[in-house]
């Protein structure tokens, strides 16, 4: 029997699923050991092993493949303890990097600071070199220029160096003569360049990303060489695979030159895995929310592809690889409400967070969360949070709302902890909203799709408030992340600048730079195993109308591009831009540019068949724990209603709204205006009773095509 | 009828939710890189009255005329206001800010009653008149700056009226402004759909009342923040430095702010008479100039809605340069928001240390206009990236760096270098902060910066428009001053040209090099008390150099 594994590392828990040839799944959750997360990756491994009652070494060698999620990189940045890093530039330009272009994003705060630099400025150094507009050097980058950086590099014991020329994208021959030269200088630092990284136009955006990815490099490199000899040392001898920002996941060799590429690797695979269940229910959009402790994070799925986008930050640093396009907003259990000086009742963004978390947990929290609202409105059950190894104290939050808000606001506690649960619902609504309306897309189109944790409980408000007709809570929600590792494909992304308008590209050298991606694609993707006949192009071009300041990134048919026909590109721009924006300048026949040209390159893996039916329907009466008094938001009353143990077989059952239905891992809240179909999976299919009078069916042919 | 309080919190962030969108979508279908790159433009919606709902002020000098030109609309259109109406405006003698400024209002209506209002107003790349991109420096009559666009219909009931189009548009060089306002129409039409679909959501009745309830919370939260001033008169003043006409001219401002209890009003009467160039302000570009100074000393939390505004008044008498009078040339109006913002600043500095700032670095900018080899077309391009310098330094905080004026506050963008080089023919030899160039303190001002340019092309253009070349930004408290902000041309044949601060030179030939300073702002407190540390950081990333450490700072390694 073979496995595969996913392992997805955040701050608190290492997730592990596990799934056989024939679909025999072991989920697990052990605490992460953030001074070497390798030690709980490991461990984990050895549980597994455990829990299955097989010998360590048995198990291992019937894994062939583990796909891998780290949050190493995106810890680095969001703690600023990445390699001490210094930067080579173009004489003239030392201060991009800092100055970001010049913004405040708070543009009333005189308090508010600009980011910590990546790259201080004492450790940018500049080189008396140049490259015009065009391409044509202008001043000859020479070598011995490096010298006297190099001597300072050491001195100040810089782990990892970061080279950034002016237009690059148009001619990177200096770039590739002072990379050479310093890896030949400066044996057992990271160096890598503009070129390698992002090669294509924009100095700030490509600057800023080189510089990410040096200062993360050196901390990635080693976590990885650190996994490795573990995984030698156990006798691993299946496949490891790490899991990009982009949604695809590399062998760990691609990622070490390109360590950037991992930044948002965790939350990365929640789509990818909402791709699979949307399939599954006959949708190709949807919409995966994941509501944790301190954020929520949305994220789209259009037409079965998650939706990247290069305009990603993180903690304000400005990366313009192709990520998946994830918004994070501050809502989550530990969400703080508060009264601000007009009185108005608000929910976060500041967070209780884990430590000391909400009131409930009687963990030290004295400000009220919307954990403690959920406990008083009924949807969490003090017993029974986290399958009950958390006892939650409801007198106390009670006493805190009743304090700190109800009486300040004139309002019953009940009225108080409802309106807590409809401003943070109403806050993530818009969240949505902005995610999809922004690119484009009319929300109530698509299917939600809810991850683990707080936000089943939520959904029912929040798809109302969005006129979303149905949600899933998938059997897997708890270790989502995890399991989305598995379903993923090997994806590599190219970029080349190619600044021209249309009428003037040339048809030879235009097929010569795609042709050259594809070659590096298929090279790469050769090396990582896969076979030639499962290999996927996916061509993008940023175009605009000529005159426009941002591009738009067009997906076209690779056809249409062997072909050179431009007539059907333009055709789809129009048709694109109008969607997008409201209007296209078809029939003013305006003319188009290409600034960038893309080629994502997709490796296509056999996917896990982790759908093991769960058995039929169980007699519901059977699955009923309780029955407990939980606010219902469409009748603003509180009202006795039903609460099932989700964790037992339900494969079929129809649950009727309003119910609770509890897990271990989760709680799922089903209010008055829906049902719930439990599928043969263990998934929770929600559905609004006035979109679906006659309930809602999965239909199996669906089903089998997804999984077969 | 009852106010459900949860509601009220609601509204305000759909109301947010809705100008952030119709921002969006601006920022994404604007061509000219003043919209699209330096978001020079505000998105607004507004109630049935022109109360503002809500803004999104990406450059907040524009945005607090939206409002009453909302209510000059509603004054001439009374009930010829139909569902599918656009109106177009710009004249600053009907309530606009700037000419350059348009602005695009469409109504909202729930069954056949008007609800609403959705605006965006953008700075045009150009508005018509004597001089291409709009600020003409010789100018002492509006007509020589602008076409005039008092509220009229571009559209009405859904028809184009093509004839009014027309009209406008033959009055403007670029076609990019067409579809920039078409760009504008568009951010219109997304809000308005929104509103709709809001007010019907929620029944008329419901809409209003929470609306008023929203704008009286807001209101409470604004007057909480005056109550917190102490009680009294305060008064200060600043200079303005030539009018584009006479060398050597200038003229003070003067600003009397009396706070009483939770009321606050501030009065310029005391001010010069208008000037007889274009260094005007008028009515609306004053006010949203106070209003933006006063929000960076109150609590950023604070919605953006009509209770914002209510409390704070305004004396602002016309005739004076801060409301000149009908014909006069006003396009440098909004630029006289640093020295407005100053005099703002040393007034209530006795009253409330803590929450003002030392001087901002003053706007010093350049226009370029000409012909680009490579594509064979006109471009106009605002030199975004030279002119930003830094922000006054605060108790308890250095300034910002390189963040530009504070009518902007860090809401304008540098142009990227390498887009710039591709739009423009010319070539960016550097752009870097300038050493010494924020005003010591125990505080430091933010960084100024050097910028140089290689012109290229030939027959280039440059407007110059500004101020800061002659008086320091001040320090607070024992803080230093900075530096002054300087243009400078140095031709191939070695001659140089330094520009006065509203000037326009014509036939710059090739391969002439520009060169600008823009200062870096003021310091607070003694700069003896700074700690050591942080000089020592500077002096290590250079950016203070080791002789003003020792002399200044005290500090010597």
């Amino acid at each position: 029997m073979k496995f595969k594994v996913g392992i997805d590392i955040g701050g608190t828990f290492t997730d592990i699923i596990t799934i056989s040839e024939t679909g025999d799944t072991t989920v697990h959750k052990t605490l992460s050991t953030p001074q070497d997360s390798s030690i709980g990756f490991i461990n984990g491994l050895r549980e597994v092993a455990e829990m299955r009652s097989t010998n360590f070494e048995q198990f291992l060698s019937s894994i062939d493949t583990i796909v891998h999620g780290t949050t190493v990189a995106t810890n680095a940045l969001l703690t600023l303890k990445g390699a001490k890093t210094a930067l080579i530039t173009t004489k003239g330009f030392r201060d991009a990097l800092e100055m970001r272009r010049g913004i405040r994003e708070e543009q009333f705060n005189n308090h508010y600071k600009n980011v910590t630099p990546l790259v201080p400025r004492y450790l940018r150094f500049i080189v008396d070199e140049r490259i015009s507009a065009e391409g044509k050097v202008v001043k000859k980058f020479k070598e011995k220029e490096l010298l006297p950086i190099i001597k300072k590099i050491q001195e100040e014991k810089v782990e990892s160096v970061c080279i950034c020329f002016m237009n690059s994208f148009k001619n990177n021959s200096h770039e590739k003569q002072a990379v050479k030269f310093l890896r030949k200088n400066l044996k057992g630092i990271f160096v890598t360049a503009s070129f390698e990284v992002l090669p294509s136009i924009r100095f700030y955006e490509r600057v800023s990303t080189t510089a990410v990815s040096a200062f993360v490099g050196p901390i990635v490199a080693n976590y990885f060489d650190n996994l490795i000899k573990k995984l030698d040392d156990i006798k691993f001898k299946g496949t490891l695979l790490i899991m990009q920002s982009n949604g695809g996941v590399v062998t760990p060799d691609v990622v070490k030159k390109n360590p950037a590429v991992t930044v948002l690797s965790g939350p990365a695979a929640a789509p990818t895995a909402g791709a699979f269940y949307s399939a599954l229910l006959g949708y190709k959009n949807c919409i995966t929310v994941d509501m944790g402790g301190t954020s929520f994070d949305a994220a789209l799925v259009i037409d079965n592809q998650c939706v990247t986008s290069t305009e990603g930050s993180i903690n304000r640093y400005r990366i313009a690889l192709p990520s998946l396009d994830i918004i994070t907003i501050g809502a989550g259990g530990g969400s703080i409400g508060w009264i601000d000086n007009g009185g108005l009742l608000r929910m976060g963004p500041q967070s209780a967070g884990a430590m000391p978390g909400p009131v409930c947990y009687e963990r030290g929290g004295t400000v009220p969360a919307c954990t403690d609202a959920d406990l008083i409105l009924g949807y969490l059950n003090p017993d029974f949070f986290a399958g009950g190894k958390l006892k939650l104290n409801k007198a106390k939050a009670e006493n805190t709302i009743k304090t700190v808000l109800a009486d300040k606001l004139g309002l019953s506690v009940l009225e108080t902890v409802a309106g807590m649960y409809r401003i943070i619902n109403s806050n993530m609504a818009q969240g949505v909203r902005e995610i999809s309306v922004e690119r484009g897309y009319d929300p109530r189109e698509f299917l939600f799709i809810v991850a683990g944790g707080a936000g089943s409980i939520h959904s029912s408000e929040i798809c109302k408030e969005l006129e979303i007709p149905m949600f899933v809570v998938p059997n897997v929600s708890s270790i989502f992340c995890a399991a989305g590792m598995l379903l993923g494909d090997l994806k590599h992304d190219y970029i080349r600048s190619y600044f021209s308008s249309f009428t003037k590209i040339d048809k030879k050298h235009f097929l010569k730079v795609f042709n050259e991606m594809k070659e590096e694609g298929i090279n790469t993707l050769l090396h990582e195993g896969v076979k030639e006949k499962d290999i996927e192009l996916y061509p993008t071009l940023d175009m605009r109308y000529v005159g426009q300041y941002h591009e738009v990134p067009l997906q076209v048919e690779w056809n249409d591009i062997l072909n050179f026909n431009l007539e059907s590109v333009f055709e789809v721009f129009h048709k694109e831009h109008n969607r997008q924006f409201g209007y296209s300048l078809k029939e003013e026949q305006t003319e188009m540019e290409l600034i960038n040209i893309r080629l994502r390159m997709i490796g296509k893996m056999e996917k896990p068949k982790f759908l093991s039916s769960k058995g039929e329907a169980h007699n519901l009466e059977k699955a009923l724990k309780e029955k407990r008094k939980a606010y219902i938001p469409e009748l603003n009353v509180m009202q006795e209603i039903p609460v099932y143990d989700g964790d037992m077989p339900l494969g079929g059952a129809v649950i009727k709204g309003p119910a609770v239905i509890e897990k271990i891992t989760t709680s799922v809240f089903v209010s008055n205006d829906y049902d719930c179909l439990v599928d043969e999976f263990g998934s929770f299919v929600v559905y609004n009773k006035s979109v679906y009078p006659d309930g809602f069916k999965v239909e199996k042919k669906k089903i089998i095509e997804v999984v077969d | 009828m009852k106010i459900d309080k949860i509601l009220v919190s609601i509204f305000q962030r759909a109301f947010k939710s809705i100008t952030d969108e119709m921002s969006i979508s601006l920022t994404k279908t604007t061509r000219s890189p003043i919209l699209c790159e330096a978001k020079d433009f505000v998105t607004g919606l507004y109630d049935a009255k022109g109360q503002m709902l809500e803004q999104t002020e990406n450059l907040p000098i524009l945005s607090f005329s939206l409002g009453p030109v909302c209510r000059v609309i509603l004054e001439q259109y009374g009930s010829d206001i139909y569902p599918g109406d656009v109106i177009i405006h710009n004249d600053v003698f009907s309530m606009g800010n700037q000419n350059n400024d348009v602005a695009i209002f469409k109504p909202t209506f729930h069954n056949n009653v008007l609800v609403g209002w959705s605006a965006a107003k953008g700075h045009q790349a150009d508005i018509g008149g004597a001089v291409q991109g709009g600020y003409n420096p010789n100018a002492t009559e509006v007509w020589q700056e602008a076409i005039r666009i008092p509220a009229v219909k571009l559209y009405e009931k859904g028809k184009l009226r093509k004839d009014v189009w027309n009209l406008i548009f033959a009055n403007i060089r670029l076609q990019m402004v067409q579809e920039d306002i078409k760009a504008q129409i568009g951010a219109c039409t997304l809000g308005e759909r929104r509103l709709e679909a809001f007010v019907a959501k929620y029944g008329l009745e419901i809409f209003e009342s929470h609306k008023q309830a929203l704008f009286d919370s807001t209101e409470k939260m604004m007057r909480a923040e005056i109550k917190a001033i102490p009680n009294g008169v305060y008064t200060g003043g600043s200079m303005v430095y030539f009018d584009g006409k006479h060398k050597g001219s200038k003229f003070p401002i003067r600003t009397k702010i009396t706070v009483e209890n939770d009321n606050i009003t501030f009065d310029f009467s005391k001010s010069s008479p208008q000037t007889k160039g274009f260094v005007n302000g008028i009515y609306t570009s004053t006010c949203s100039a106070i209003t933006l100074t006063f929000l960076q000393m109150v609590n950023p939390n604070i919605p953006h809605n009509e209770g914002m505004i209510k409390p704070l008044k305004y004396i602002v008498p016309e005739g004076t340069i801060l409301n000149a009078s009908y014909p006069a040339a006003t396009t440098f109006g909004n630029h006289l928001c640093p020295q407005i913002a100053d005099s703002i600043f040393k007034a209530l500095g006795p009253a409330v240390p803590e929450r003002i700032t030392a001087g901002w670095n003053h706007l010093l900018c350049s226009l370029f206009t000409g012909n680009h080899p490579r594509t064979g077309k006109k471009y106009v391009d605002i030199c975004f990236l030279g002119l930003k310098g830094g922000s006054g330094a605060l108790k308890g905080d250095d300034g910002y760096d390189h963040i530009g004026m504070i009518d902007a506050s860090g809401g304008v963008l540098d142009q990227d270098y390498e887009m710039y080089e591709q739009q423009t023919p010319h070539q960016i030899i550097q752009h870097e902060y300038l050493c010494d160039s924020g005003g010591a303190g125990e505080w430091r001002g933010g960084l100024g910066t050097e910028t140089k340019i290689l012109l290229k092309g030939g027959d280039t253009t440059m407007v110059v428009f500004g101020d800061g070349d002659v008086e320091p930004n001040y320090g607070l408290f024992g803080g230093k001053g900075s530096m002054l902000n300087k243009i400078e041309l140095k031709y191939k044949n070695g001659k140089k040209l330094i520009p006065m601060s509203k000037d326009m030179i014509h036939g710059i030939p090739d391969n002439t090099l520009y060169y600008q300073v823009a200062g870096g702002g003021g310091g607070y407190g003694n700069p003896k008390k700074r700690d050591k540390e942080k000089v020592l950081w500077d002096v290590k990333n250079e950016v203070v150099s080791k002789k003003v450490a020792q002399k200044i700072y005290g500090v010597k390694k």
